[in-house]
């Protein structure tokens, strides 16, 4: 692995963690809270801007690191030379469903803006969510496209 | 082109070969469901409709259930929670002829209801107790098959993954899929344990007896999975009594799992790490997938195919037992060559509505489902865990291993079949707790 992909590697892992650990912590407060009388009023608003930010993160370092699941029944028993073809084929596939989301992504952000959006009680603005996600989606589209290219390359 | 079910035919087919094709599962999913959208309402609708569904998946609450229980899992992984669920259940029964297969399933099951995951059980679970059963003389097919059955109890064991996924592609409430899950996943491991029981009772010679362990001993084991067990308790019948719902259960989990893994000496930077990159990217895998399925169920019930499967079956004029009976089938044909998830997220969106038609609920078909998921598991061509148990014994040839497993097989199929006739199995424990 080069020092970028594990630089790129340890800072997804950090934010997506951070986003994690956020999310068990408020949840876990807001359970204790309910139980002895003093609820987290907005716990779920924090709750969801953190597992929005796990998610998103967690979509991109699976596809940094092309661990996503297939049926292998067919694919393992094709000779090599068929069976890279197939591979590029399902990472350039990928990389069109994430392009489209993208674009529909990008779509729905622009649609929304002016509308000033955030949560009910706490005020969480969503636009940092809406760019957070076109730049997942923007990041996993690459990252369909550097494997189908590379693994081209080998 | 119109919206015509003959369209979602061509798109089920399309599906079907883009995932024997190697396609990962997600974008299969997600590439058949939006261009399917695209040829039925057109570019712009299509592309608005994959944007809403990306953003609205990613900010739902009760997503955040699935990585927080992985994370709860992978700590306690990280405290050598698996070989403490096999040591005590071995201790108690482990002198019995058949005694460390039988723990097998107890250690599966306990670990099962941390983990969630069938493969992980299998193969955690099958580290520890493979190399025990073998250096006792157990016959390896008893082995491996005992242990390849008993790690599907991880997908049925709240906090199965597997149903968290069910509930939020199905917008069913994830707690009453645990509560439902409860009495399944005991008579599966109980029906593991009569195998067992009936195998050593025919053939003495494959499961030879072992050392009864002292008192002392089993209680020693047994303090040291309190914690663990008081763990588990506290997340799942949290959720079943309402104390908390299945995303704070997750949460609370996980602060146990710390707990423990502090109070165990087992924390440190490292694990931690760990612990966060394992479970981000295998819920980054999950997520892709579900967004995927999301949109695929948008293009199946735009083109109307699931009216069209129901109106064929109401056509046949069958009972609701033989049209589930049917299903079964059809699921464990189809989940011969797909392997979970890709059967779940194939199939659900048409076989859903359906089976609401015979007046059965989406709780018990989300339990059936994974039923009949867990037996794809362990019967080829696809049967993961036999591909795992064989990873830990790489001496034992799959055909023995295969032989071993087949007859759980045959208590799975007989379960499957009492699900079906007694929904009940399911139903009873959700409608007797729910708050």
């Amino acid at each position: 692995m080069s020092g970028f992909s594990r630089r790129l590697e340890n800072v997804l892992v950090a934010t997506g963690g951070a986003g994690l650990l956020t999310a068990m912590t408020v949840d876990g407060i807001a359970v204790f809270g309910r139980h002895v009388g003093w609820p987290l009023l907005g716990s779920i608003e924090i709750v969801q801007a953190a597992v929005f930010v796990s998610g998103s993160i967690a979509m991109l370092l699976t596809s940094a690191m092309v661990a996503h699941a297939r049926v292998h029944l067919l694919v393992d028993r094709l000779p090599a030379g068929a069976r890279t073809a197939m591979r590029r084929f399902g990472l350039l596939l990928g990389a069109l469903l994430f392009l489209a989301l993208l674009a529909g992504s990008i779509w729905i952000a622009m649609d929304m803006w002016p509308g000033h959006e955030e949560s009910e009680l706490l005020h969480v603005p969503y636009k940092p969510l809406r760019v957070l996600a076109v730049g997942a989606t923007a990041g996993i589209a690459v990252a369909f496209l550097f494997h189908a290219f590379r693994s081209e390359r080998r | 082109m119109t919206a015509d079910p003959a369209v979602g035919f061509i798109g089920v087919g399309l599906l079907l070969a883009f995932l024997v094709l190697g396609v990962p599962i997600g974008v299969a999913l997600g590439c058949v469901g939006l261009g399917g959208l695209v040829a039925v309402l057109g570019l712009e609708p299509a592309l608005i409709k994959s944007g809403v569904v990306m953003f609205e998946t990613l900010s739902r609450y009760e997503l955040g259930t699935l990585p927080l229980f992985m994370l709860m899992a992978q700590l306690c992984f990280a405290a050598e929670a698996s070989r403490d669920f096999f040591d005590a259940a071995a201790r108690f029964v482990g002198h019995r002829r058949g005694g460390l297969a039988m723990a097998s399933i107890l250690g599966c099951a306990g670990f099962g209801a941390i983990t969630g995951s069938s493969l992980a059980t299998t193969a955690t679970v099958g580290m520890v107790a493979l190399p025990e059963m073998r250096r006792h003389g157990y016959a390896d097919s008893l082995a491996t098959g005992s242990l390849a059955a008993g790690g599907t109890l991880g997908q049925m064991v709240p906090p199965s993954g597997a149903l968290i996924v069910f509930g939020i592609i199905t917008e069913q409430s994830i707690g009453k899929l645990f509560t439902a899950a409860l009495l399944p996943g005991l008579t599966q491991m109980l029906s593991y344990l009569a195998v067992i029981a009936i195998i050593v009772t025919l053939r003495p010679s494959v499961a030879p007896p072992t050392a009864r362990a002292s008192w002392s001993e089993r209680f020693a084991a047994l303090r040291r999975v309190a914690d663990l067990l008081a763990l588990i308790v506290v997340v799942i019948g949290g959720i079943s009594v309402g104390w908390f719902t299945p995303s704070e259960a997750a949460a609370v989990g996980c602060i146990g799992a710390f707990l423990i893994c502090l109070a165990r000496r087992r924390l440190s930077w490292a694990t931690l790490r760990t612990a966060l990159h394992s479970t981000l990217r295998t819920s980054g895998m999950i997520y892709v997938i579900i967004v995927g399925a999301l949109i695929f169920s948008v293009f199946i019930s735009v083109t109307g195919v699931t009216e069209a499967v129901g109106a064929q079956i109401t056509s046949l004029g069958t009972s609701p037992l033989v049209t589930m009976i049917l299903i079964a089938v059809f699921l464990l044909i189809v989940g011969s060559v797909l392997d979970g998830l890709g059967l779940m997220l194939l199939t659900t969106p048409i076989l859903l509505p359906i089976v609401e038609q015979q007046g059965l609920s989406a709780i018990w078909f989300g339990i059936f489902l994974v039923r009949a998921m867990e037996i794809g598991f362990v019967h080829p061509p696809l049967g993961l865990n036999l591909y795992v148990i064989q990873g830990v014994a790489n001496d034992v040839p799959l055909g023995k291993i295969f032989r071993g497993v087949l007859p759980f097989i045959a208590a799975d199929l007989m379960h499957l079949m009492m699900l079906i006739l007694f929904p009940a199995l399911a139903l009873a424990l959700p409608h007797w707790l729910s708050p």
